[in-house]
């Protein structure tokens, strides 16, 4: 009888490699250093690419069962409800073409002005439609997938709106795929105008509370529930004008020099579908100044424009558009 | 030396290893939302191996699932590779002693070492500058000692099969 329950190759007595801890140590000081490339140096994103890229026929075969799950609620949710969806979008459509049709004669009118005026032409944006293929199941951050990447266009830093307002932003692109990072998360930052009375302000992401947050308006700043927020277009990231948020909570406190003002997104951060990526302003935008009118500037003024630029060009995250709001609130601040 | 009672095993089937990590990897995934009570099927995968097989599943495996896991999620990269690297190198110092015990037994003591990953994963985080996700963090190492008798289970049943195949004993 052969002798088929024992393993043929007894572990050898001597030859056993580097000890377990050994190998603990150097996968640990391994895995901190690319944390710290990570983090820090942000040179790990062509590492990040190959292995996404690795992973993607593997991702998008387990992507399979979500959109089987979603097939089946369609399938229950039945005739009914899809033609009430389709008498809805008519009634919509109707109510919208009359404004389309005002907003194409007054797109027109005002290019005449703007022509009048002789000032320069308002900047075009130019989208890409997307489809939202996963919620990043990282909890510690508020992110999704997307199905567009950079063999489609897709640029780092790219606003991402939905069809009722801004979602977020492009902040990792991979060849097939891009991360998108949502108003909600900690780290986002959109830089609004009140639409009523055309105060600016910077909108951080609170995934805690409601969503979002208006942080550093004054205690007796005028905010009322209700109002609407809008980008700036100051940040060279957002075009101008897209709904962003409405205030949902005034909290005026006497111990704090600044109200807690807390903010509803437009869009549904958790149940987008298709998106809409628009090209950031910036690249569109005339080149900043060279550094030779910078140093004429005063030297704090030119070593602050320096650093903006810098960081912008590095990554053109959200840092960069928090960092050029808080300069744009601190000068609307300052003047009377 | 193995604990009196328990069954001779087969001889494991290297293939059979890396299609069961590959699978658990693949139901890792799945997209399940963006929540922290789901259990890391992958790790407890790890460990049952790094347990039962060491000389065969070590540290450095984990290491790469767990880089794999990182760009997957968009988490900080080595954060799950750091983890997934203590949980492997803990499993496999405790492998001697673990398997002495019953499977439930075994389930109340790779408790601990769940915990521990997900802690050392919530502290790199939170280093890093993350905020803090919320308390549904402490089920998903409760889910995964609990997965541990079914893993166990299934894992160890090709092994369990007899010998010499006859009439009485088909598998």
């Amino acid at each position: 009888m052969p002798l088929v329950t024992l393993d043929r190759s007894p572990p050898p007595f001597f030859k056993q490699g580097p000890s377990a801890f050994t190998r603990l140590m150097f996968f640990s000081a391994l895995a901190i250093f690319l944390m710290v490339a990570d983090a820090r140096w942000r040179v790990t994103q062509p590492l990040r690419a190959v292995a996404a890229t690795v992973l993607h026929p593997l991702q998008s075969v387990m992507l399979a069962p979500q959109s089987w799950w979603a097939e089946a609620g369609h399938y229950m949710s039945g005739l009914q409800e899809a033609r009430h969806a389709q008498l809805a979008a008519q009634k919509q459509a109707a109510d919208q073409s009359e404004r389309v049709m005002r907003v194409d004669q007054l797109v027109r009118e005002n290019a005449r002005l703007r022509e009048l005026l002789s000032l320069r032409p308002r900047i075009e944006v130019h989208s890409l439609a997307a489809e939202v293929l996963y919620d990043s199941p990282d909890p510690f951050t508020r992110k999704v997938v997307i199905d567009q990447g950079s063999s489609h266009g897709v640029v780092l830093g790219s606003p991402v709106i939905d069809e009722s307002g801004v979602l977020g932003q492009v902040t990792r692109v991979y060849p097939l795929t891009a991360e998108v990072t949502l108003v909600t998360d900690k780290d986002a930052a959109v830089p609004v105008v009140n639409s009523r009375t055309r105060q600016r302000g910077v909108a951080y992401g609170t995934p805690q509370v409601l969503g979002m947050e208006l942080r550093f308006m004054a205690g007796n700043a005028d905010v009322q529930v209700g109002d609407e927020l809008q980008t700036s277009g100051l940040d060279g990231i957002y075009p101008a004008g897209l709904p962003v948020a409405r205030v949902a909570k005034v909290d005026r406190r006497a111990d704090s020099a600044f109200a807690r003002i807390v903010l509803v997104p437009r869009s549904q951060p958790d149940n987008s579908r298709h998106v809409l990526l628009l090209q950031p302003v910036s690249d569109q935008l005339p080149e900043r100044p060279g550094e030779a009118s910078a140093m004429a500037a005063s030297a704090p003024a030119s070593a602050a424009s320096h650093h903006v630029k810098a960081e912008s060009s590095a990554h053109a995250g959200h840092r960069a558009n928090t960092a050029r709001a808080a300069a744009s609130v601190a000068a609307s601040g300052a003047k009377p | 030396m193995m604990p009196r009672g328990s069954p001779l095993l087969m001889p494991v089937n290297p293939v059979f290893i890396w299609v069961t990590l590959l699978l658990a990897f693949a139901l890792n995934l799945i997209p399940m939302g963006r929540t922290g009570a789901v259990p890391d099927l992958l790790a407890v995968a790890l460990v049952f191996w790094n347990v039962h097989q060491p000389r065969r599943v070590g540290v450095g495996v984990a290491f790469a699932f767990g880089v794999f896991m990182d760009v997957h999620q968009g988490a900080l990269l080595g954060q799950h590779a750091l983890a997934y690297t203590l949980l492997s190198y803990s499993a496999i110092a405790v492998h001697r002693r673990l398997l002495w015990f019953t499977v439930g037994s075994q389930a109340v003591q790779i408790l601990p070492l769940f915990i521990a990953a997900h802690v050392v994963s919530l502290l790199v985080r939170l280093i890093a500058g993350a905020g803090f996700p919320g308390w549904t963090l402490v089920v998903a190492p409760l889910m995964e000692a609990t997965l541990w008798p079914v893993v166990t289970f299934l894992l160890l049943a090709p092994q369990r099969r007899a010998p010499d195949r006859d009439k009485n004993r088909p598998l």
